[in-house]
């Protein structure tokens, strides 16, 4: 696992001799989704009571999985954030963010069971658990 | 918890698959007592949840049998508190999907291969059901952050 993403070690500035960790990936994967979820709630405020929970647990699983890799220490701008810029001016309707939210959670799902399947016994309940809760999240956002 | 009381003369709890097996039991015998207590539209979210719960019961049999490990001893089963009403039915519901994905979860220690597949699938679909109910009870926020942690 770790062979296979000897290609990303320039994931940081490179002062760091260790390798990375196979859950690099799904880290920079969960910070999007709380970026994802950050937006969505700026973006419709209707939907906040829906979305507050779900952008806790996305925020949740950051910091579990921080805690796995051992970089417990949150930084300013969590590596692989990726802020999604609104589609041009129009304002997308209520629909159209859930949607994608389903989306991105089907996508985390699947990145949370890959990252399951391939972990240590250690890892596993942890990464099923975050794998259960996006699927979970997929219906509440129907 | 809906907790088997072990008729046999088991002399430690079961663990992996076997764990996995007793809790399917159980919810099989669960889902069997709440249904009746339901609205039709959840009576038959109750129906598909048993018959998915059969089906992974189905697998794990053949496959424990197929490994020659000892068939898990039946137990009497009990329901936590009584359920005279559609609010205990879906309060059990909740709690036998909880108890469900905790065992899976905690399997996934245990196994590997197409087994963990299988197990993280399991918890997975508790997870789901288990929103479902805490939807139907009208519970907010109808997720966990972790599902299966206890």
């Amino acid at each position: 696992m770790v062979a296979g993403l000897a290609g990303c070690t320039d994931w940081q500035d490179g002062s760091d001799p260790s390798p990375p960790d196979p859950l690099e990936p799904l880290l920079a994967a969960t910070s999007t989704l709380v970026s994802r979820y950050e937006q969505a709630i700026a973006e419709v405020p209707a939907l906040a009571d829906r979305l507050t929970p779900l952008l806790a647990t996305h925020q949740e699983h950051v910091r579990v999985i921080r805690a796995m890799i051992g970089r417990p220490e949150p930084s300013a701008t969590p590596d692989g954030m990726q802020w999604v810029e609104p589609s041009e001016t129009a304002e997308r309707s209520e629909e159209d963010v859930l949607a994608e939210l389903r989306a991105a959670e089907e996508a985390g799902q699947q990145a949370a069971t890959d990252a399951c399947l391939a972990a240590p016994p250690d890892r596993a309940p942890l990464l099923g658990s975050i794998a259960a809760a996006r699927a979970s999240h997929q219906v509440v956002l129907r | 918890m809906i907790n088997p009381t072990p008729t046999g003369t088991a002399t430690s709890a079961p663990t992996g698959l076997a764990a996995a097996l007793a809790a399917e039991q159980a919810a099989i015998f669960a889902y069997g007592l709440l249904g009746a207590w339901l609205p039709e539209e959840e009576a038959e979210a109750a129906r598909q949840a048993e018959a998915a719960h059969r089906d992974r019961r189905d697998v794990l049999l053949t496959t424990l049998a197929d490994r020659g490990e000892p068939p898990v001893t039946g137990g009497i089963y009990q329901a936590p508190f009584p359920v005279t009403g559609p609010d205990q039915a879906r309060e059990l519901a909740i709690l036998v999907e909880e108890r469900v994905a905790a065992v899976w979860r905690a399997t996934l220690a245990d196994v590997t291969g197409e087994d963990r597949r299988m197990a993280v699938a399991a918890l997975v679909d508790a997870a789901v059901r288990a929103t479902g109910w805490r939807q139907a009870a009208g519970m907010d926020p109808a997720t966990v952050p972790f599902p299966g942690a206890t």
